[in-house]
């Protein structure tokens, strides 16, 4: 045969499934040392999981210990006036602002300038506070009792009191079965309930509720709302809260205040912010401490093999087949770090997140960012190394060692 | 011999390692071995021998001269076409085994085949053949460190020959190999040889040469002598081992 052509049927080939079992190789014939090597990116990955996956929890905790008092309740409650006094609002806030129709329901609460005492002639100070109050006032805060009922339309009308929790506990009422009263200026009141502590409203729980009627007839006082407490459908919470100072107090809108209850909890989940931009940096500092090791190893790797690699070359594989190799083996690697240590940051995580008896959150994303993050990784401690393989001289890797 | 039995072909090949003074390691060396010739190379230590089998296996290039493996130049192709002829024309026996120790013997001869393609199964087959005509179809599943030097030299050559390549390069086959397994070594070459591969057989060992019917001689990177005669058949000594 004369023919000087290259053949291509000469082309030298490796299938796809043997790019990976070539590298695997040198990975299955060290697993001690692979695993060793792995153990710097799964401590870096670990730290970067577990802090997002803490945070997540103990947020989602947050959100859903909010969630469950709420986030639809606005208050009103009186600002200061443009002279700085003290702003009053209209009687008729309530009925106002149960016009806006996403307006589910709207109760106001008057505070009494008056205390209450468990014996007529008792005067110590007990730091508790008595208010007016609508009969809806339990169903806008969606409020339960410990025991006895809300006033209704015929106790309001009756010197009968509910207690808050923490009204009771310093009253020294536990229970109705004695059937309990107590003094407010010289009237006795009958106490008909006693309500559960009110998250969101500790100041509530402080206080002594008199049915509106009530205090008109008992007390003789002018009935201006201090607090009128909206409750809203859920998805227009933002546009009642826009025009809710306007709705009830039309003449001086600035001069109400409204406020949401539940945004300063929702405040705290924001805090922990600079402690967990460190755990970061320290999760980050040590994937770069690990990628530095995994790139150290993978030198070491391609000099201790370098009759391997002459080997390969000798029977057929490119420098590109060479390159590849070692990156996959490399990105291999890391990657087995990057699933120990989303693994492993998850079980901190799950661990912790159990002792705070919160639910678990790892937010899914944050995993697949790791795993990617520990992927690009090898390919860049591998990036090297690879090429290092890659332009071994094929005559100088096959010589003998002496 | 006619020109298209001639698998190998070198025209004045020089190679010279830079350095001050530079080494010309080999010096104008022409070369044609044919179809089904098993030669021997002998040389002192240092006479270029090494060096003309790594022109020879394109695992490195000639300073000038030309190199032709079934005909086809190879000075103008490139890294990756080399590779390709290699997998697809050469087969490497070293001195040193140069074996894949986290890999049975079975895949390590199937490698033979891996650079060309073909699937898995495919290769196993046929290094299994290979391992039979070697010899070592009992071992078909041990790993080199399990296996005595003789063995890894026979699972080196079935790596070799797992392809049907146009040649064989040999270097020092036998170098870390005692005197008998020497022989038995020699004597599995020759017996491939006689089912058709073409061998080149680089020694500094005139037992191992004198297997070989045609003899060339290397000194100072120039061929010094080119003989051939009745090679002393060792088939029957090696049978034993
Ligand atoms: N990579 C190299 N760089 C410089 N000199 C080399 C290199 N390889 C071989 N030589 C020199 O070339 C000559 C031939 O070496 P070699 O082919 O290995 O001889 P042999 O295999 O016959 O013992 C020696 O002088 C050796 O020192
Ligand atoms: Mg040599």
């Amino acid at each position: 045969m004369t023919g000087s052509g290259y053949k291509s049927a000469w082309r030298s080939r490796l299938t796809a499934p043997d790019v990976v079992g070539v590298g695997l190789y040198g990975i299955r014939g060290r697993r001690g040392r692979a695993i060793l090597t792995a153990i710097g990116i799964s401590i870096g990955i670990a730290a970067i999981v577990a802090v997002f996956g803490i945070s997540s929890s103990s947020k989602a905790d947050l959100l859903a210990q909010i969630d469950a008092l709420g986030t639809n309740l606005l208050v009103v409650t009186a600002g200061d006036t443009l002279g700085g006094d003290d702003s009053k609002i209209p009687v008729a806030a309530p009925d106002m602002a149960r016009r806006i129709s996403p307006v589910r329901s709207a109760s106001a609460v008057a505070m009494l300038d008056t205390e209450v005492q468990r014996n007529k002639y008792d005067e110590s100070p007990n730091g508790l506070d008595v208010y007016a109050s609508e009969s809806n006032l339990l169903e806008t805060l969606e409020g339960t009792m410990t025991t006895g009922r809300f006033l209704d339309e015929e106790t309001s009308t009756l010197p009968t009191v509910v207690l808050g929790s923490v009204a009771a506990q310093r009253l020294g009422i536990t229970g109705l079965a004695d059937l309990p009263t107590v003094y407010i200026g010289d009237q006795e009141f009958a106490v008909v309930g006693i309500l559960d502590p009110l998250t969101l409203h500790p100041d509530l729980d402080r206080s002594v509720l008199i049915g509106e009627a009530a205090t008109t007839t008992y007390l003789g006082a002018d009935l201006y709302p201090t607090r009128v407490y909206v409750r809203t459908t859920p998805e227009h919470v933002d546009a009642v809260r826009s025009v809710l100072g306007r709705t009830v107090n039309p003449g001086a809108p600035n001069e109400v205040e409204v406020t949401r209850p539940s945004d300063a909890l929702a405040a705290r989940a924001q805090v922990d912010e600079g402690l967990q931009n460190l755990l970061l940096g320290l999760g980050g500092v040590a994937l770069l401490v690990g990628g530095v090791g995994v790139a150290n190893v993978m030198v070491i790797s391609v000099i201790e093999r370098r009759q391997e690699i002459g080997l390969r070359r000798a029977i057929g594989a490119t420098r590109r087949h060479i390159g590849v190799q070692f990156l996959i083996e490399s990105v291999t690697l890391t990657t087995l770090g990057g699933l120990i240590g989303a693994g492993l940051g998850s079980l901190i995580t799950y661990v912790y997140a159990q002792q705070q008896g919160w639910t678990i959150v790892v937010p899914v994303t944050i995993l697949g960012a790791a795993i990617a993050a520990a992927l690009t990784m090898g390919a860049v401690a591998g990036l090297y190394p690879a090429v290092r393989a890659s332009r071994m001289d094929p005559a100088e890797a096959v010589r003998p060692s002496t | 011999m006619t020109a298209d039995s001639v698998v190998l072909r070198l025209d004045n090949v020089v190679k010279e390692f830079p350095g001050s003074p530079p080494v010309r390691a080999l010096d104008g060396v022409d070369l044609s071995i044919g179809a089904g010739e098993m030669t021997a190379l002998i040389g002192p230590s240092g006479s270029g021998k090494s060096t003309l089998m790594n022109v020879i296996g394109t695992l490195d290039r000639p300073t000038s001269g030309e190199v032709r493996i079934d005909g086809v130049p190879t000075v103008t192709l490139s890294d990756a076409q080399l590779a390709g002829l290699r997998a697809a024309r050469i087969g490497f026996v070293f001195q040193q085994f140069h074996l894949l120790e986290g890999a049975t013997v079975l895949d390590n001869v199937a490698s033979g085949l891996l650079y060309r393609g073909q699937g898995r199964a495919k290769r196993r087959a046929a290094a299994t053949r290979a391992l039979d005509s070697v010899g070592l179809s009992h071992r078909l599943h041990y790993r080199p460190p399990q296996l005595s030097g003789g063995e890894r030299q026979r699972v080196a050559i079935a790596r070799a020959i797992v392809g049907e390549p146009a040649i064989v390069l040999a270097d020092e086959p036998t170098g870390n190999l005692d005197t008998g397994t020497s022989e038995s070594i020699i004597g599995l070459m020759e017996e491939l040889n006689v089912a058709g591969t073409t061998l080149l057989v680089i020694t500094h060992d005139q037992d191992v040469a004198g297997g070989c019917r045609r003899q060339v001689t290397i000194r100072d990177g120039r061929l010094v002598s080119d003989t051939a005669s009745e090679p002393r058949r060792l088939t029957e000594v090696g049978a034993a081992l």
